[in-house]
């Protein structure tokens, strides 16, 4: 099992530590928040490649950190004498006797620990090189990585091998589908993985001989005895044809896996990907198999999905998993539990929510629970009409809507508190919009005492003097005729025109969000929008 | 204190010390095992011999040379313990040793090169010191990854790497040691450390640690008979004497005396071994084997190009005439043979 990743100058993140938990990990974040490079980041760690490449022969100057690079560039023009950057993967394993051989404390922390270590630092035999190198810091731009050597070492400081790593991964990311020829990397490793070994002796034996009989096929040697007989233009030698045989030449990259008979690459992305991930999850033969999946939803219907959600569950009982989504409805499905926030520098778990808070966002799967997650700042409201009002009240202060600022309005019914609930751990910046319901604003404001007492909650709830729900203290903060203008009514009497606003909530705000007059909005609003 | 008793075995050379090694490695089958010993040569012995028996080296088996042992197993995992950094330790340096005025509190120059090689003659001593600077992890680290260690030709351990033993053998690791103090003809490092148990002192040092450790005395030669063995003994008087079960009865047999003049024709008749003390004795155009680099080998019949010391021994018997190295290498020369060994005097 992994326990731990710790990061630098990798990509997005300079100085990165997260730890993982047993089961499920669903990784979420904003895009660039670097939940990709995460799953890369653990693969890289786990088999020395990215991308399928390994990285020692594909070391370029963009692996690395952009604020490093821009330190360590301009260091160097101000003539100073900075080291050159390091990357560093740690990647901390269980203890057990499988890994007691990559023990040891060469990893960040110092910890004496199991783990890997890909790490690509300046190469001390290129000094000459790089001494010439610097003299021209005008001419820098990126750190000289050619310069560079990677290593991929256990934390005992002993080089490791794909075959000695103990842990293994399939990495699932269902938008690179890469199939030059035959079963892509991803496709071979899984496959390969499903098969033991005594199946792959025999598919390589299979394989092996069918290339014999190719040889031996009457109008093939009639072909090559004709070729023979040709005398050639450009050699003396003997032409013929034949499969290569090298050991190169294996089965991995001929055999293409079949669907109802169409070959791998002719079946839907949708099915390629679930395809894939099943594969992966039915490996059986060692619980130490760690699965990454990269957005799972890619090409899939929403009942495919149902389905791989419901298989994920099913299958990862006991191992291993590594998740990026930016559907709520995964995120729901696999457990809010299991969600980690991914940043910068670290992740963010929500594993001190409430059993009933979970449940409650679990059962809300079409509920966009990651708009919360995702948002700069949430402005939480009860139904569509305080949305398009709230939304109207910000525009009419700011000169654009909430959601140009990263702040999204989301209705969640009366449910305020569960997602005040998920705002806490986050640190979301939160605020409340909501009727007093005929009763004492005060005592309706204590009500989320708990979650007020963080500074960046807060309630606002309709004054008292401005009637119970919405549309009084709409009417409130203005006057009949302006509404009627609005709403191109005529109603005499204030009570009339509330009621006709009740009857028709939706429509009613509709109306005031696209009206070129600008309404007062209700004071609790605009402290809301402020 | 670990309750498996560990074993030291001291053996007569031809007494099948490395194929005791290897039979008892492959039939703990169920044990994670490692077998390492300090000569090339001899690791490639015991690789050949895995080989021969198996077809292959098997899964629960891992052979290592003593050095990539210290190395791998020792030195880097936990470097930082002493050098304070990780990561910096990429090989082992067998050329050059540190300069005199390195204080150990420059831990870094003190064990290691500029380009972050660790000094052979300093290894062990670095090994040691680290195990103690973690409080035993290195050997904790071991103790998850084998069950068993032999050490094959232990009496080419010399110095720290005494104390690298020690450490194993507080381990819950069962150790099984074998060797011969007679052949210590190479020795891992040139340190002064633990001087008195090098060759036959080793069996002193056994001996003080007969509490947790066997030690059991093989005198019986597979491979030479009584003649040759009584005369291998007597270059180390105060050890047990060697029984010889070789009582095949050829010509020529035991020792022979041979003159230049008619080494041709011996030659020709026997189709002995050459055995020479180096590159430059004059073996008549014959060619050779050194003495150290015999260790290990087995020939019928062996014709020897004796040095002056060994020219004087043979004339005066006295073992006392015969430098410590030199009198282990031309033990290490006469046991080579089953059947006769040749001085060409």
């Amino acid at each position: 099992m992994l326990q731990k990743i710790v990061i630098h100058n990798y990509r997005v993140f300079r100085d990165f530590t997260l730890d993982f938990t047993a089961g499920m990990n669903i990784l979420v974040g904003d895009n660039d928040a670097g939940k990709s490079t995460l799953l890369e980041a653990v693969n890289l760690a786990l088999t020395g490649r990215v991308q399928s490449r390994q990285l020692s022969q594909d070391l370029s100057p963009y692996m690395f950190n952009l604020d490093t690079t821009g330190e360590f560039v301009a260091a160097l023009k101000a003539g100073g004498h900075p080291q050159p950057p390091e990357l560093i993967v740690d990647l901390y394993l269980d203890v057990s006797d499988v890994t007691a051989p990559l023990r040891g404390t060469n990893n960040s922390t110092g910890e004496n620990a199991c783990g890997l270590r890909f790490r690509a630092a300046f190469n001390p035999e290129f000094t000459a090189e790089y001494e010439e190198f610097i003299k021209k810091p005008d001419a820098i731009r990126v750190i000289p990585t050619e310069y560079y050597r990677c290593e991929w070492l256990g934390f005992s400081g002993n080089p490791v091998t794909y075959r000695s790593v103990p842990a293994t991964a399939s990495m699932i990311d269902a938008t690179a589908i890469r199939l030059q020829s035959g079963a892509d990397f991803y496709l071979q490793d899984i496959i390969s993985n499903n098969l033991s070994p005594a199946d792959r002796v025999e598919l390589t034996r299979a394989y092996r001989s069918l290339r014999e009989e190719f040889a031996g096929n009457d109008s093939i040697a009639a072909i090559n005895a004709k070729l023979k007989a040709s005398p050639g233009d450009v050699s003396d030698r003997d032409l013929s044809l034949g499969i290569d045989i090298s050991q190169r030449a294996s089965w991995e990259s001929s055999l293409v896996p079949h669907l109802n008979d169409l070959p791998f690459t002719f079946v839907g992305k949708g099915e390629q990907s679930s395809l894939k991930i099943l594969l992966a999850l039915n490996r059986k033969v060692d619980a130490a198999h760690i699965i990454l999946v990269e957005e799972p939803e890619n090409h899939l219907s929403f009942s495919r999905m149902n389905i791989l959600i419901r298989k994920i569950l099913d299958k990862c009982d006991g191992r291993q998993v590594l998740a990026t989504t930016h559907s709520s409805y995964v995120l729901n499905k696999l457990g809010l539990e299991q969600l980690v926030l991914v940043t910068p520098t670290g992740g963010m778990r929500l594993s001190g929510l409430t059993t009933g808070t979970q449940n409650y966002f679990r059962k809300l799967s079409g509920y966009d629970t990651l708009r919360l997650i995702l948002a700069r700042r949430a402005i939480l409201v009860e139904g569509p009409s305080d949305e398009l009002i709230v939304q109207r009240a910000y525009l009419d202060v700011h000169g654009q809507l909430p959601i140009e600022d990263g702040i999204d309005v989301i209705s969640v019914g009366l449910a305020f508190r569960r997602f005040l609930e998920l705002a806490v751990p986050l640190q979301r910046s939160t605020a409340v919009v909501r009727d007093n319901d005929g009763k004492d604003p005060a005592t309706v404001a204590d009500r989320y005492a708990r979650f007020t007492k963080h500074d960046f909650i807060a309630v606002h709830v309709g004054a008292a003097a401005g009637g119970s729900t919405l549309e009084p203290q709409l009417l409130a903060a203005n006057d009949r005729d302006t509404l009627n203008e609005i709403f191109g009514t005529s109603f005499d009497t204030d009570d009339a025109l509330v009621d006709h606003m009740t009857a028709n909530k939706t429509t009613c705000a509709l109306a005031i969000f696209e009206s070129a007059t600008k309404l007062n909005m209700p004071g609790y609003i605009q402290d809301a929008v402020g | 204190m670990p309750s498996a008793e560990h074993l030291a075995i001291i053996a007569a050379a031809g007494s099948r010390k490395t194929e005791f090694v290897v039979n008892e490695a492959l039939a703990h089958d169920d044990k994670r095992v490692l077998i390492t010993t300090y000569t090339l040569n001899n690791l490639g012995c015991v690789e050949d011999r895995t080989y021969g028996k198996v077809g292959r080296v098997p899964q629960h088996i891992t052979i290592t040379s003593w050095y990539g042992f210290l190395l791998n197993q020792w030195c880097r995992p936990y470097q930082r313990a002493v050098l304070g950094a990780p990561g910096v330790i990429r090989g082992l340096d067998f050329e050059s040793t540190r300069s005199r005025f390195v204080r150990q509190s420059q831990a870094q120059q003190y064990y290691c090169n500029r380009s972050g090689d660790i000094y052979a003659d300093w290894t062990a001593d670095f090994a040691v010191k680290l195990n103690d600077a973690t409080s035993g992890d290195v050997a904790h680290r071991l103790e998850a990854m084998y069950d068993e260690i032999y050490v094959d030709e232990v009496q080419d351990l010399v110095g720290y790497d005494l104390d690298v033993l020690d450490a194993l053998l507080s381990s819950e690791i069962h150790i099984v040691m074998v060797g011969d103090p007679r052949q210590h003809t190479y020795a891992t490092n040139q340190n002064t450390r633990n001087r008195k148990y090098r060759g036959a002192g080793l069996r002193d040092w056994f001996t003080e640690r007969k509490d947790i450790c066997a030690l059991q005395t093989n005198t019986v030669s597979y491979r030479s008979n009584q003649a040759i063995c009584d005369f291998a003994d007597a270059l180390f008087p105060h050890l047990p004497g060697t029984t010889s079960a070789n009582a095949e009865v050829t010509t020529p047999t035991g020792i022979v005396m041979l003159k230049p003049a008619e080494l041709a024709g011996y030659m020709a008749a026997h189709n002995p071994a050459i055995l020479r003390h180096s590159v430059t004795s004059n073996t008549f155009g014959f060619g050779g084997m050194n003495f150290g680099a015999s260790k290990g080998s087995t020939f019928d019949h062996v014709v020897i190009f004796p040095t002056q010391p060994i020219k004087h021994y043979l004339k005066t018997r006295d073992p006392g005439v015969l430098a410590d190295e030199a009198r282990s290498k031309l033990y290490v020369a006469i046991t080579r043979a089953r059947h006769s060994v040749a001085f060409v005097v």
